[in-house]
């Protein structure tokens, strides 16, 4: 039995009145995507270090990021990027970079290649020799130091931070700096040296902390921090947003190239 | 007489339905089956498509937006083409000409070009160097796949406690090495030490080999060798030896202080500890690989060489 055609025509247009907005929502949903990987392609396509300087691309770029620092490199690096002294894990939120000027091209670089993670696009070039061993370096002959070398050194170091008591001390320890061979990665001027990632040893920035201990232990035990390459772990879409969501969370340096 | 004849009731002609009709879903029309299977095959064809076009490993019909060019489907990477302008004229990108990228960017599709042509040649099985190179690439594998897991605490005390010498921190150890004249009885020399005389009393001489004052264990027993080291390594602060016959005469050990090796505690000792686990592992992964490598492969060795 056919209903009246009055009826039938009343149930198409509520039927209508579905179908339209349904497929206003699919339409809407097929736009955010497309939209959503024009700006993910602008993002790979775009010089990295006007990305943060782009709000649309920047929020996409730190919204899609985001998961991917939380779920691979925040067991390390924290929640909230504070870094871990105990692992020499580096703090990504102040303005001090190990390796080079911090921007984005730079961070996803180390993020895809590694930190002496055995990848050879990666930073491997230097590590800290443990000068109380008998061959503090396995890469390069360098003497080791005397117990009391060692402490010369250390409180050298420390008295940057913690004020100079005694000069003499000071100029023997700068003695010592230069004669163990210290400056050919620190630097003269103990500023270290961004292009083999040794860090300066005049500010209050401490890699594995900054007490005498510290310090003492540094330089007798040596330190080879590591992180891993995330080549094939991760895509270029995703090495480049963590890069950006890195980048975003140091205070932005006026002179960052 | 009239006829009756049965005349048969003529079947109208297939009439095409009005225009309305065909969005209303309460009318029969052929049409609008065929057209929403058209839709839908056209959709069907249109994602199958997208897919084929843009999977990875068959990107043929553009060049990926994280790629700068494409070598034979093999990319070139625009980060790695950032990273390599800027090394080489030292400026931030966004201040590198057109040309200067244009530079850089041929050179690496010719590098891509060689690589993939010396590929062709098997220059991977002739020279020594590319041999060397993959071999490091594909242990550097392994080592990534090791290394991008963060091992769990858990993991890392149980490493640490299975191998806490290895934590201690070295020795130390002041001593004096005294060599014994000639004629005089080493067994009284050693009962006088002992009992408080001065060294330059019983004519006792250094050594000369640890007069340096603390040395690591590891720098003494450099300076006096395995065997004195030993008799060194076992005295007490203010301890002296027995004679220990030498080559060049009796010697006599006094230690001033010894510092034994002390286990370095599980936080301070936590970077070292996440090293050495990780290198552990990553021996282990590739040792795993090579027998899997060499259980899969067909090696054949000479009889006279098995």
């Amino acid at each position: 039995m056919t209903p009246p055609p009055t009826f039938a025509r009343a149930a198409t247009r509520r039927r209508l009145l579905w179908i339209i907005p349904l497929f206003l929502l699919i339409a809407a949903v097929v736009t955010h995507g497309v939209r959503y990987r024009a700006i993910a392609a602008q993002v790979l396509r775009a010089d990295p270090e006007a990305i943060l300087g782009d709000p649309t691309l920047r929020d996409a770029a730190i919204a899609a990021g985001h998961p991917v620092y939380a779920q691979h490199c925040a067991s390390c690096h924290g929640a909230a990027g504070k870094g871990d002294r105990t692992l020499g894990v580096p703090d990504l939120t102040d303005s001090e970079h190990l390796y080079r000027e911090g921007t984005v091209a730079q961070i996803e670089d180390i993020a895809r290649y590694g930190i002496r993670a055995g990848n050879k696009h990666g930073w491997n070039l230097a590590v800290m020799p443990a000068y109380a061993s008998k061959n503090p370096d396995a890469a390069e002959p360098l003497p080791p130091q005397t117990p009391a070398q060692i402490e010369t050194l250390a409180r050298f170091i420390h008295a940057f931070t913690a004020g100079v008591t005694d000069p003499a001390a000071q100029q023997r320890g700068r003695d010592a700096y230069n004669k163990a061979g210290c400056w050919d990665c620190h630097g003269r001027d103990l500023g270290g040296d961004g292009a083999i990632g040794a860090p300066a040893l005049t500010d209050d920035i401490w890699l594995y902390g900054g007490s005498i201990a510290d310090i003492r232990r540094s330089i007798s035990r040596g330190r080879a921090g590591m992180s891993p390459a995330f080549a094939r772990k991760l895509t270029p879409a995703e090495l480049r947003n963590v890069a950006v969501y890195v980048a975003s969370l140091a205070p932005i340096q006026s002179d960052r190239k | 007489m009239t006829q009756d004849t049965a005349s048969p009731t003529p079947t109208p002609p297939p009439t095409l339905a009005p225009a309305g009709a065909l969005w209303d879903v309460h009318q029969p029309v052929g049409r609008r089956s065929l057209l929403l299977a058209a839709i839908g095959a056209l959709l069907g064809l249109g994602i199958a498509g997208y897919g084929l076009f843009t999977a990875q490993g068959t990107r043929t019909a553009s060049i990926p937006a994280e790629d700068a060019a494409l070598v034979n489907a093999i990319p070139v990477l625009r980060a790695d083409l950032i990273a390599q302008v800027t090394a080489l004229y030292s400026v931030p990108y966004a201040q590198t000409t057109r040309s200067q990228r244009q530079k850089v960017l041929d050179d690496m599709v010719r590098e891509e070009l060689y690589v993939q042509r010396g590929v062709e040649m098997g220059l991977s099985n002739d020279d020594i160097d590319v041999r060397q190179a993959l071999v490091q690439a594909t242990e550097g594998q392994i080592a990534q796949d090791a290394a991008t897991a963060k091992p769990a605490e858990d993991e890392l005390r149980g490493w640490y406690t299975a191998h806490r010498a290895k934590y201690a921190s070295e020795g130390l150890m002041t001593l004096h090495e005294w060599r014994v004249p000639a004629g005089a009885d080493p067994q009284r020399a050693v009962a006088a030490l002992r009992s408080g005389t001065a060294p330059d009393a019983l004519g006792l001489k250094t050594t000369g080999r640890v007069d340096d004052g603390e040395e690591f264990y590891f720098a003494a027993h450099e300076h006096l060798g395995t065997r004195v080291f030993a008799v060194a390594r076992g005295l007490a602060d203010g301890a002296i030896s027995n004679p220990i016959p030498s080559p060049d005469g009796v010697h006599i050990v006094q230690m001033i202080r010894n510092t034994r090796p002390v286990a370095t505690p599980y936080p301070e000792a936590r970077d070292q500890v996440l090293r050495d686990f990780l290198a552990d592992k990553i021996a282990r992964l590739q040792e795993g690989n090579k027998r899997f490598l060499k259980k899969r492969a067909d090696i054949k060795i000479a009889a006279d060489l098995q």
